[in-house]
């Protein structure tokens, strides 16, 4: 029988670290793609994915109920939102990094286009190029709109569980979900044709 | 809604985001309204640029390490429950009355030297200090894998992880029990930084192969080192063929202090599962595991050597064991199942589906001779030059293994004696059986309709006590028949065919091909109609058709022979006479009817000889089958 997310919590404050790690181990994958999703680079979003767990271990003692979850991406989102006002204020550019890519996602398009190797070379090119484009789209929302569509359109919460997330109510998580979505469809590559 | 749904509309219907009543609304007009159908096809088309940052992201290991790490060195820090209350001036009061009870009892207080016990362990332990306990655990024992270089993979991959990780097992192993007791929580996961690992090598082995599935039971013993507490027992199966739905862990002592809990297959963590054992003892265990994989095949295969007469035979059988699993099995106890078993799902699907990995090369390589049995090299064959020479002077060095047999219900066991390494990727042959002086009957087959025109040779026994067989039956396999050739005993090769399954009492007859050296020329002679019947309307109803047949046999062989020619007449209805058959009265060729529509004659040939025999076949058609009937 699988256990639970409130049995874990209470195993883990009762000293049971094994029960720690099953947490970090059930909601890793999807905490480190939101982090990803909202900070933009998978480097910076390990390091907010360890603080966001560390913070989950500090204030294990303060979660009430069974929404573990919403629980968890509140402070996902806390850390990824305090993580993102860090970086601008702190831009950190490499010397060996060309001009054009401050922030070394260039790097991260090489990459993924020589281990994406389902397309052709030019498919490629054009796809990392859609990618770069949908990512920018993203990162021009503003935060709580940002956070609103990683969380239910990627993370695939509810709106209630967003709501709880946010600390909001179901209308505003909608509301934000809207304008969202309203500006994206200005911005979003037109990708048809290419999508399997 | 008798407008165009906006783009909002459209949004919110799409992202669930408009109320039940709106979506509703939204629904009914999209069903009628084309426009708006294509206007909302065009917008999912471009929200679908969404997904291409729709990305699996996994956390490594190393990350989850890390943070399971940092929050155990912080366990201290964990608050308890913290439930807030507000002073206030009677707390005061009754908080003094406390105190000064407590000053008036205090002398009267036995202090209690029972040492308490801490339930969770090690959280301030340097990491070193562990990793030191699991380093001296691993060293190999001596003549470990001397001669293959085994990688124990799979099995050796056995790692039992240490709940607390305080201690290293060997200081527990030796340490006098420290009477504490277990903590009734199981432990979700072994905490990552702190595993304790031991490599324990199999005590014993035992494989159960089926030849008519893909399926090998694997018996296993191994001692296990435990402490006393939660033990976790790791058992990894990356690039082998094992089916983890089908792992069993039993011990085989202590077995009201061991309790197996549970089998858990971590997330992420593919081709790995992990037992969690409760053990009420410290020490070495002796356990068994079981599990089946696939991967691992035998297959029988004889060799005849006929007399240079060709009345008697010498049989020996091999099998060939063949280990494509992926692991080494060392010493291993070998039994072979013949017969059918009924398995829901190919082990290799099965290892396959839930944890993809590709399936080993079916490749034999290598050459190397042991005192037990000959290796094969990169075609399946024994390496001779030239000439075969006689089996007895290939294997006179050898000591052929006993294989024991003995029936199952339904299926036959076949044991091989004392034990058998067969590394992954190799296949080994060993004498299953070794009968002298078998009496065979060579025999001689003409049929045109199977063989078109040519002679077959046959060699005919029975599996039964007078042919010094019949104690077990005999698994299907090739056939390989030598005769000797000359008097030093070089052997010429006769033919080769697979024979079925042949239980005891059963005759067999191996098709050993074409035979050259007897030829069967039939040819037709006369033929011409007669009887015809008319009908009323002067239509023909019935006829006979009469054929004469000419068959001349040759022997350029050196040995006499028996044939036994075949011939399909067309029809149910004939007859059939022998021409002159008294002129060959001292040695008569004789026919049966074999079915409805054919004949057979048997007739035997002296050495370098030739005859002849005739036959006339009459068959009826139409009204005139009649005849025959009546």
């Amino acid at each position: 029988m699988e256990n639970t997310d409130r049995s874990l919590i209470d195993a883990h404050l009762r000293g049971d670290k094994t029960a720690f790690g099953e947490l970090v181990r059930r909601y890793g994958d999807s905490v480190l793609g939101y982090l990803t999703q909202m900070s933009g680079s998978r480097e910076q979003a390990e390091d907010l994915f360890q603080e966001t767990f560390k913070r989950v271990h500090e204030k294990a003692h303060t979660l009430r109920g069974n929404h573990f979850k919403p629980w968890l991406f509140t402070i996902a989102t806390n850390v990824a939102i305090d993580g993102l006002r860090r970086r601008r204020r702190l831009q950190v550019v490499s010397l060996n990094q060309k001009l054009d890519c401050a922030d070394g996602r260039c790097e991260e398009l090489g990459a993924v286009a020589v281990a994406d190797n389902r397309y052709e070379p030019s498919q490629e090119a054009v796809r990392a190029e859609q990618k770069e484009q949908v990512r920018q789209a993203i990162e021009l929302l503003p935060a709580n709109q940002r956070a609103t569509l990683v969380l239910a359109y990627y993370q695939q919460l509810s709106y209630r569980e967003v709501a709880e997330a946010l600390g909001c109510s179901i209308g505003t998580v909608k509301a934000q979900m809207y304008r969202a979505l309203k500006t994206l469809a200005q911005r979003l590559p037109d990708v048809s044709g290419e999508m399997k | 809604m008798k407008h165009h749904l906006t783009e909002r509309e459209l949004i919110e219907y799409q992202f669930a985001l408009a109320s039940d009543t709106l979506t509703a609304k939204i629904a009914a007009h999209l069903e009628r309204c084309g426009e708006c159908r294509e206007r909302l096809e065009q917008l999912k088309r471009k929200f679908a640029a969404l997904d291409l940052l729709r990305e699996e992201v996994e956390v490594s290991e190393d990350l989850i390490s890390q943070v399971v790490e940092q929050a155990g060195s912080t366990q201290s820090e964990v608050r308890p429950k913290v439930i807030p209350f507000r002073p206030s001036a009677w707390f005061g009061a009754a908080a003094a009355v406390l105190v000064v009870g407590l000053l008036l009892l205090a002398p009267h207080l036995t202090r209690d030297e029972t040492p308490t016990h801490k339930v969770v362990k090690g959280v301030s332990e340097p990491v070193e200090k562990m990793k030191l306990g699991y380093e001296v655990e691993i060293t190999p024992q001596a003549g470990y894998g001397e001669k293959y270089a085994m990688k124990e993979k799979t099995l050796s991959r056995l790692a039992t992880y240490s709940e607390g990780g305080t201690k290293g097992l060997r200081d527990v192993a030796k340490s006098e029990l420290v009477e504490e007791e277990i903590s009734e929580q199981a432990p979700f996961a072994p905490a990552s930084a702190i595993e304790l690992v031991t490599l324990p090598r199999r005590d014993k082995v035992q494989l159960t192969i089926y030849n008519s599935a893909d399926l090998t039971l694997v018996r296993e013993r191994r001692n296990l080192t435990l402490k006393k507490g939660w033990n976790w027992l790791q058992f990894m199966w990356a690039n082998t063929l094992i089916d983890p739905t089908s792992l069993s862990l039993e011990p085989l002592e202590q077995v009201d202090k061991i309790d197996i809990q549970q089998l858990v297959f971590p997330a992420r963590l593919r081709e790995l599962g992990r037992w969690l054992i409760r053990s009420k003892v410290s020490g070495q265990v002796p356990f068994e595991i079981t599990y089946f994989t696939s991967g691992l095949s035998w297959r029988a295969f004889y060799m005849g050597t006929l007399t240079e007469d060709e009345k008697a035979m010498r049989l020996q059988g091999y099998v060939r064991v063949g280990n494509n699993s992926g692991e080494d099995y060392e010493k291993a106890q070998t039994r072979l199942i013949v017969g059918k078993v009924h398995i829901l799902d190919q082990i290799a699907t099965l290892a396959k589906r839930k944890y993809p990995y590709g399936r080993p090369e079916a490749r034999f390589y290598g050459l190397g001779v042991d005192t037990s049995a000959i290796y094969f090299n990169a075609h399946g064959e024994v390496p001779v030059l030239g000439k075969v020479p006689v089996i007895g002077r290939l294997f006179r060095t050898l000591e052929p293994k006993e294989i024991k047999k003995e029936g199952l219900s339904e299926y036959f066991l076949y044991t091989i004696e004392g034990t058998e390494t067969i590394p992954d990727k190799w296949g080994k042959r060993l004498l299953s059986f070794e009968a002298e002086d078998i009496e065979v009957e060579s025999l001689y087959k003409y049929d045109e309709e199977r063989w078109r025109g040519q002679t077959i040779r046959f060699v005919k026994f029975t599996n039964d006590e007078e042919h010094n067989l019949g104690e077990t039956p005999i698994p299907n396999g090739t056939v390989k028949i030598y005769s000797q050739a000359d008097a030093e005993g070089y052997l010429s090769y006769v033919g080769g065919t697979s024979v079925k399954y042949i239980p005891v009492d059963e005759e067999v007859e191996l098709n050993l091909g074409p035979a050259r050296l007897v030829r069967v020329e039939p040819t037709l002679m006369n033929f011409k109609t007669d009887n015809y019947v008319f009908d009323r309307k002067n239509n023909i109803s019935g006829w006979d058709e009469i054929r004469t047949w000419k068959i001349k046999i040759t022997n350029t062989r050196t040995l006499p022979i028996e044939i036994e020619i075949t011939r399909g007449l067309g029809t149910a209805y004939w007859t059939l006479q022998l021409i002159d058959p008294a002129s060959m009265a001292d040695d008569a060729v004789a026919y049966e009817k074999h079915d409805a529509t054919h004949a057979r004659f048997t007739l035997n040939l002296k050495p370098r000889n030739k005859r002849t025999f005739g036959y006339t076949v009459r068959t009826y058609h139409g009204v005139r089958e009649e005849t025959v009937s009546e």
